[in-house]
């Protein structure tokens, strides 16, 4: 459906985007995951046709949306990160200069936008004032605002951040929900469990590049190697450290003040080992954290930081 | 449509500002019924349509039979000419002949007074302005009409401060006065010149009484020149009709504000951004910015205007010609907006619609009249009043009431639509090279390129 090559943007001596190249498929929820800053919003902002690449070539069912920006931004719904909209217009005058905008009107524009407030779930507060509602709600509305004229694309960014979790529950419900209507969704995010719980493909991007990509699974093959627990005993001896440490299967232990972090290859299996080798010596634990690999973890693997600096 | 649908939802979001709509709707016609009444003495308009006389004292601090004893012995010694038999009566000249004028006695009804009694009337308000005749003013305006010589001669006009606009029409007229005083003598130095050219000796000065003997005429030709003190008028105005049209022309300056304001507000807020994205062009965001401000200044001039009508009594005599210069005024407003709308979202700050809005307008207001005739400024400062686009419109809309015809109001209706034309030519080409989003992006951290 969408197709990114080798794409670039500068701003003045800065590399914001730095020659990133992928596929988003029809029917996907594809996930651009990375730190803020990371050149996830310029990405979008190029997709979206709201500011040219230095370089590259962006390809919409076949054709460059630089050449003809007309036939991507019909089929396009932008849920920008910040929330735009008229916060002293209501939310049912919001949607309604939405719906013309993009030449919806009369009986038409209505079912769509009560189709849309049934959506975001803001049917009995549409005739308030934007401005009087919560931070969830306004985020909500974002979204339908972006949704009246049933895009193909919807292109989400961070539509999730500085909300309450309640609102958030509601907002990843919702993008699941718009997928399975069939709409394709881009969805970028630094929040690593959105991105695991929502997309079916990830970019991981960092300093304006994409260091790696492709399912949940495949990104956590580079670090299956490295469950990480992490134990608190009662005290610390040279002798428990050398037992855990040749348990088979550990890999690597350190000692980050009062806790151990033992690294392994299969943390449930290792676990048992663990709790015995501790009795063993006659040690007690006072708590245990077992941290299977993950996206944050791919992403401390691949740049040596954490997802959230 | 969609140029439509920007419109009112510009208009629903101004709407919804009750700030907004306080400044530009109520306060103008709160402050026009306040500055019309309390301001009621300063105007010498009347709501009968007729003028209303102003009163002077005239104080003569000379004295006639000696000034003129002092002329001919004066004369006959420096000229050797006896000027007995010529019969030129400067007295006779500014009272008679001058102030009891048609046309200066259609505005002016003097009495002569004691200088204290004068001042005493002056303070009392019972007189607008004391003119005052200097000391030797009878030998001195001898001199300048019968002789090769020129003495000057100080003419005082002392004013109430309560009274500025019949104050300075009494000083308008005293100019004319002069002017029309050094015309003759301008015409008196001619002949003396030819007289001494052609060696005619005091022959010459026979013709002399022939000039003095047309004075009447020509004081009868002194067209009182009290334009810039009412504005150009066939009538006075009243206070009422000053400050409707001062506040009207005035207070449309704050659609363009807030016109200024529009853009990057759009910017700010991502909508910009999401408007390009949903096909929305430059040129129609800019045409919706431009359609607002013509709207929210139309409807303020709209509003004025019935206001004024039904309230204050306000008579606009030529609707048709109010409604062609209210919509050429409301042009040359949205262009102001879409000017500074367009140098506010370049310079991504609102510093200069603050500006605008705080300084810049209450300046225009100053230049061009609104806050009281531009003739009560210093002259320097009346130099500049031509940058004021309210200041074009005020003129304009007072020549209507004071029944002016539409050749009359055309200059003012040419400025304001090739202003607004030029603003909004330079607000599209500003706003047009700007890139098309500056998309808001979170701080960039990404390598040096």
């Amino acid at each position: 459906m969408l197709k990114v090559e080798n794409l670039y943007k500068n701003y003045g001596n800065i590399r914001a985007v730095d020659g990133i190249s992928f596929e988003v498929k029809r029917g996907e929820v594809f996930g651009l995951l990375g730190p803020n800053g990371a050149g996830k919003s310029t990405t979008i902002s190029i997709i979206s046709t709201l500011i040219p690449p230095t370089k590259g070539e962006i390809i919409f069912e076949g054709e460059s949306i630089f050449k003809n920006p007309k036939n991507i931004r019909q089929k396009l719904g932008v849920v920008p990160q910040d929330i735009a909209l008229y916060p002293t217009l209501s939310g049912y005058e919001n949607l309604r200069f939405w719906g013309n905008l993009y030449g919806l009107k009369g009986q038409e524009l209505k079912q769509r936008i009560n189709e849309t407030a049934d959506i975001i779930g803001l049917h009995e507060r549409l005739k308030d004032k934007v401005e009087k509602y919560s931070g969830g709600m306004k985020r909500r509305l974002n979204i339908g605002a972006a949704l009246l004229h049933m895009p193909e694309l919807l292109i989400m960014d961070e539509p999730t951040v500085g909300i309450d979790p309640q609102s958030r529950s509601h907002i990843l419900d919702t993008v699941l929900k718009l997928n399975d209507r069939g709409i394709t969704i881009i969805y970028t995010t630094h929040y690593m469990e959105e991105a695991e719980n929502l997309c079916s493909r990830i970019c991981i991007m960092d300093e304006g590049k994409i260091i790696a990509s492709g399912t949940q699974q495949e990104l956590v093959e580079l670090v299956k190697e490295k469950t990480q627990i992490n134990i608190k005993l009662d005290s610390i001896n040279e002798s428990i450290i050398d037992g855990l440490k040749n348990i088979p299967g550990i890999i690597d232990a350190k000692i980050d003040e009062d806790i151990i972090i033992l690294y392994g290859e299969n943390g449930d299996i290792l676990l048992a080992q663990i709790i015995a080798k501790v009795s063993e010596h006659k040690n007690r634990i006072r708590s245990i954290d077992v941290k299977k690999p993950n996206l944050e973890a791919v992403f401390l693997h691949l740049t040596g930081k954490a997802l959230r600096d | 449509m969609k140029i439509l649908s920007i419109i009112i939802k510009d208009f629903k979001t101004i709407l919804s500002d009750k700030q907004a709509i306080i400044i530009t709707m109520l306060m103008p016609l709160i402050l026009m019924t306040i500055l019309s009444m309390a301001l009621k003495g300063s105007f010498i308009g009347s709501d009968d349509l007729k003028v209303e006389k102003i009163n002077i004292a005239v104080v003569k601090k000379y004295n006639e039979n000696n000034d003129n004893a002092v002329f001919e012995k004066s004369m006959k010694e420096r000229l050797g000419i006896d000027f007995d038999s010529i019969e030129v009566n400067p007295e006779k000249i500014f009272f008679k002949d001058f102030l009891e004028s048609d046309k200066v006695s259609e505005l002016l009804s003097y009495i002569v007074e004691e200088e204290n009694e004068a001042i005493k009337l002056l303070n009392e308000g019972r007189v607008s302005a004391v003119v005052v005749l200097p000391d030797k003013f009878i030998y001195d305006m001898k001199i300048n009409l019968l002789t090769p010589f020129r003495n000057n001669v100080n003419i005082k006009v002392l004013t109430h401060a309560d009274k500025t606009v019949a104050g300075e029409i009494v000083k308008s007229v005293m100019n004319s006065y002069i002017n029309s005083m050094s015309s003759i003598i301008i015409g008196k130095n001619v002949l003396i010149e030819s007289v001494s050219a052609n060696d005619l000796g005091e022959s010459g000065f026979d013709n002399m009484e022939d000039i003095m003997e047309g004075m009447s005429s020509l004081m009868e030709g002194i067209n009182v020149d009290i334009e810039k003190a009412i504005v150009e008028g066939k009538r006075s105005v009243n206070s009422a009709e000053y400050y409707t049209v001062a506040m009207m022309s005035m207070f449309i300056l704050f659609a363009a504000g807030q016109g200024g304001r529009m853009l990057l507000e759009e910017k700010d807020n991502q909508t910009y951004q999401r408007m390009i994205i949903a096909d929305i062009t430059k040129t129609h965001v800019l045409a919706g910015k431009f359609f607002t401000v013509f709207l929210i200044a139309s409807i303020q001039i709209i509003i004025m205007i019935l206001f004024s009508y039904f309230a204050l009594k306000v008579r606009w005599t030529d609707f048709s010609m109010v409604f062609l210069l209210s919509i050429t005024s409301a042009f040359a407003v949205a262009g102001l907006g879409i000017f500074i709308g367009s140098l506010t979202y370049k310079m991504g700050n609102y510093k200069l619609a603050n500006t605008f809005e705080n300084v810049i307008i209450q300046i225009m207001a100053l230049l061009g009249g609104s806050f009281f005739p531009v003739d009560l400024l210093p002259e320097i400062v009346q130099k500049f009043s031509f940058l004021s686009l309210n200041g074009v419109a005020l003129k304009g809309f007072l020549k209507i009431i004071l029944g002016y015809s539409l050749a009359d109001i055309s200059e003012n209706i040419l400025i304001l639509a090739v202003t607004g034309a030029l603003l909004t030519i330079l607000g599209i080409i500003i706003f047009s090279k700007e890139e098309s989003a500056n998309v808001k992006h979170s701080k960039i951290t990404s390598v040096k390129a």
